[in-house]
């Protein structure tokens, strides 16, 4: 086995790495050093669409052999098979954000009827703003009869037959132009997607080119669509994200309280379970099994959700979710959908923990299931924090806590920004541009994605986040990526002295924000976009999110939805680089469309680095170039005239 | 409001009481640290704050530079 210290750079992950080994538990790591990735497979270039296959088209070994054809047994050529394995990547990571928001929409329209007690308005500002996008009228009405208009237009957006996705209208008016005038201004997220799944069947759509188109669409959809009605409507039932101290890490887990760990994506659950884990009757109930309190935890992005809204500590990123349960400590695991290993029972298995599955949707062999619907979803909740402390008493002797944790803070919704930089009467992204251009901030960079057990583990999002913030480049996170970087202390506005650049440090030291703000879930990458799209309409900077000095990464992508995300960036204008592997690198001519051509379509492309320092100089460079286009290349102080000066003026 | 008085030590003076902070410190603590959106107190400032704060997508006479007369 490889040493461990080479799988991570997290040293309680490390620890926990050595502990399974000890134990004689087999882990994600352990199954990365066994099994290697299909050659084939991992260029997308083996097409399974059909009973003809699956046909293998791999680039010929010999040079002589360069010219001839590679088709599959319909005549299908590397092109349309990676285009269309392509495309399917986009489906199935816009269908995962877009089903999760739509579960959300029905439980906010279950929540308007009185169906879903527990739940309801907590962001009237939030409801209201969506409110104005959607054209539903406020004036004096009842505040239920508005969030009823609100969930069932947001509903209808899945469905939508025919025109355009009302959330487009949020973009800059030059972006919507240029989807227009391209053809790819999605209608309803489920359409979109049917139409990938049609379009990739034998025999339909054949031209690569008019299937990353269709990709496109369905991004967008992704992106504006149902990853912004997850994330509206979560803040408005949930409230919008405020600045919040957390901790990170598995050193977050007690020795002495009952451990309870919620892994997945949906907020609908957990926000019940933060409810029912403060209960007096539960906390009882715990300390009658020798328990001193309960200790809740996240993991994925479920863990930000409720970071971002109740402080709850962060126990780690994906690839910890085994390791969390190799402690020893953890009572239950509570998961729902997205990201969550079917190992996680067989780890279970030599420990004491209890892993439940909660959603219908996503059942493991060996789980048990309590499944939660919103309709007694306090009901649910309880029993699950119930069957948790009822587990502390079976905890086994070889409990190992690392000590590592850290403070972070997160909770930076782009209204938040917008407040921060310029307080309740003069909100603004102003000082924010000005900082831009004056050059004390380069630019603004997107760092997003998941963990790759392929690489080691979170290093590559911490090495480039730290060489972009050198850089002088402000940094907006998501998901495992911001995890990593709160592990590595680079989350707190303290990181801005020991990690920036002079410039961004100075601006940050000014408003009091980290270098690297912590923006929320993965569906909160619609957060990123919507401060874009600020940037953008406070001016100076450009007409368009193409204009921005600014970029986006994935450096550990793993996930379909991570596709997705960097598609829908890349459509919305932005240079998006992601790095461990490229799924359309055997097809070269597919690959020079995404990485080159399509920067003339949508005025964003892809890129591929695995290096994370050279994908962060990738971005500075297109940062840079975009700096001088916008004809800021050279810092510029402001000057403040005085009369002598102004009169120097005049005379001239 | 209450005023704070503090005893400071002022030159050639000795101690002598001056008026304190009369305005709210800005440290909410507990429930409502970091919870500006609660600043706002009902649908009125809601709807105001949308139309000036918010201006980028809300505000009726908001045209930054992607509207601008002449091109960059």
């Amino acid at each position: 086995m490889t040493d461990p210290e080479e799988k991570s750079i997290d040293s309680a992950s490390v620890k926990m790495i050595k502990k399974a080994a000890a134990d004689g538990v087999s882990t994600v790591f352990d199954r990365a050093e066994a099994i290697k990735p299909c050659p084939i497979g991992s260029q997308g270039i083996c097409c399974k669409n059909c009973g003809m296959g699956p046909c293998r088209l791999p680039a010929p070994k010999k040079k002589d052999e360069e010219k001839a054809p590679r088709r599959g047994l319909c005549g299908a050529t590397p092109e349309t098979v990676a285009a269309r394995n392509f495309i399917r990547m986009i489906a199935g990571g816009a269908a995962a954000h877009s089903d999760h928001a739509r579960g959300v929409a029905e439980t906010f329209l279950a929540m308007v009827k009185g169906e879903a007690p527990g739940y309801g308005i907590k962001d009237e500002q939030k409801l209201f703003q969506v409110a104005l996008d959607f054209g539903v009228e406020i004036g004096d009405r009842d505040i239920m009869e508005i969030a009823r208009d609100v969930g069932e237009i947001a509903l209808a957006e899945f469905s939508r037959q025919d025109g355009e996705l009302q959330f487009l209208k949020r973009a800059p008016l030059n972006r919507q132009k240029l989807w227009k005038e391209k053809g790819i201004a999605p209608r309803g997220v489920d359409r979109e997607i049917v139409e990938i799944m049609h379009r990739t069947h034998m025999g339909v759509d054949q031209d690569y080119k008019n299937l990353l188109l269709q990709g496109t669409r369905a991004a967008i959809a992704d992106g504006w669509g149902g990853s912004m009605i997850a994330t509206e409507l979560q803040d408005i039932m949930f409230g919008t994200p405020v600045p919040i101290l957390g901790k990170v890490n598995l050193g977050v887990l007690k020795k002495d309280e009952v451990n309870l760990i919620i892994h997945g994506h949906e907020p609908l659950l957990s926000e019940m379970i933060v409810i029912a884990a403060q209960d007096a009757e539960m906390i009882d109930l715990a300390k009658a099994k020798g328990a001193k309190g309960i200790n809740l935890a996240g993991i994925c992005c479920t863990a930000n959700e409720i970071l971002m809204r109740h402080g709850i500590p962060l126990a780690g990123n994906m690839l910890q979710q085994e390791l969390a349960i190799v402690t020893g400590a953890v009572d239950a695991m509570i998961v729902d959908i997205q990201c969550i290993m079917q190992s996680l029972p067989d780890v279970a298995q030599c420990y004491h923990t209890k892993v439940l599955t909660t959603s219908p949707k996503a059942k493991i062999p060996g789980a048990i299931h309590i499944e939660f619907s919103e309709h007694n979803a306090m009901e649910s909740a309880r029993a699950i924090v119930k069957t948790a402390i009822e587990n502390y008493p079976n905890r086994p002797p070889n409990i190992e806590i690392p000590d590592e944790e850290f403070d972070l803070v997160a909770g930076f919704s782009h209204e938040t920004i917008n407040y921060l930089l310029g307080g309740i009467y003069r909100a603004s992204y102003r000082p924010l541009n000005d900082n831009i251009i004056n050059g004390r901030i380069r630019g603004i960079a997107g760092v997003v994605g998941c963990n790759n057990a392929r690489v080691r583990h979170d290093d590559a999002h911490v090495t480039m986040v730290k060489e972009l913030i050198k850089n002088d480049v402000i940094v907006l996170q998501t998901g495992c990526s911001a995890m990593a970087c709160a592990k590595a202390g680079l989350l707190t506005p303290e990181a801005a002295r020991e990690f920036a650049g002079e410039g961004l440090f100075s601006v940050c030291e000014t408003v009091g924000i980290p270098p690297v703000l912590h923006v929320g879930s993965c569906v909160d990458n619609s957060r990123i976009l919507m401060a874009a799209t600020a940037v953008v309409k406070d001016g100076g900077l450009g007409d368009d999110i193409s204009d921005l000095p600014a970029a986006g990464a994935a450096p550990e992508w793993m996930s379909e939805k991570a596709i997705a995300i960097g598609h829908y960036f890349v459509s919305s204008g932005v240079f998006t680089v992601f790095g461990v592997t490229w799924p359309t690198i055997g097809s070269e001519e597919l690959t020079n469309c995404l990485f080159k051509e399509f920067e003339g379509i949508t005025g964003g492309m892809w890129a591929f680095e695995p290096d994370p320092i050279k994908a962060a100089h990738l971005m500075i460079d297109h940062i840079d170039t975009k700096r001088k286009a916008l004809g800021i290349d050279k810092a510029r102080e402001r000057i403040l005239y005085d009369m002598a000066m102004r009169r120097e003026l005049e005379a001239v | 409001m209450e005023y704070q008085i503090e005893e400071k030590e002022a030159p050639g003076r000795g101690k002598t009481k001056v008026l304190g902070s009369t305005f709210e410190e800005g440290k909410p603590q507990g429930e409502d640290l970091g919870k500006w959106r609660q600043k706002l107190r009902d649908r009125k400032e809601i709807l105001k704050y949308l139309e000036e704060g918010e201006r980028y997508w809300f505000g009726k006479e908001w045209y930054g530079s992607e509207k601008r007369k002449v091109p960059a």
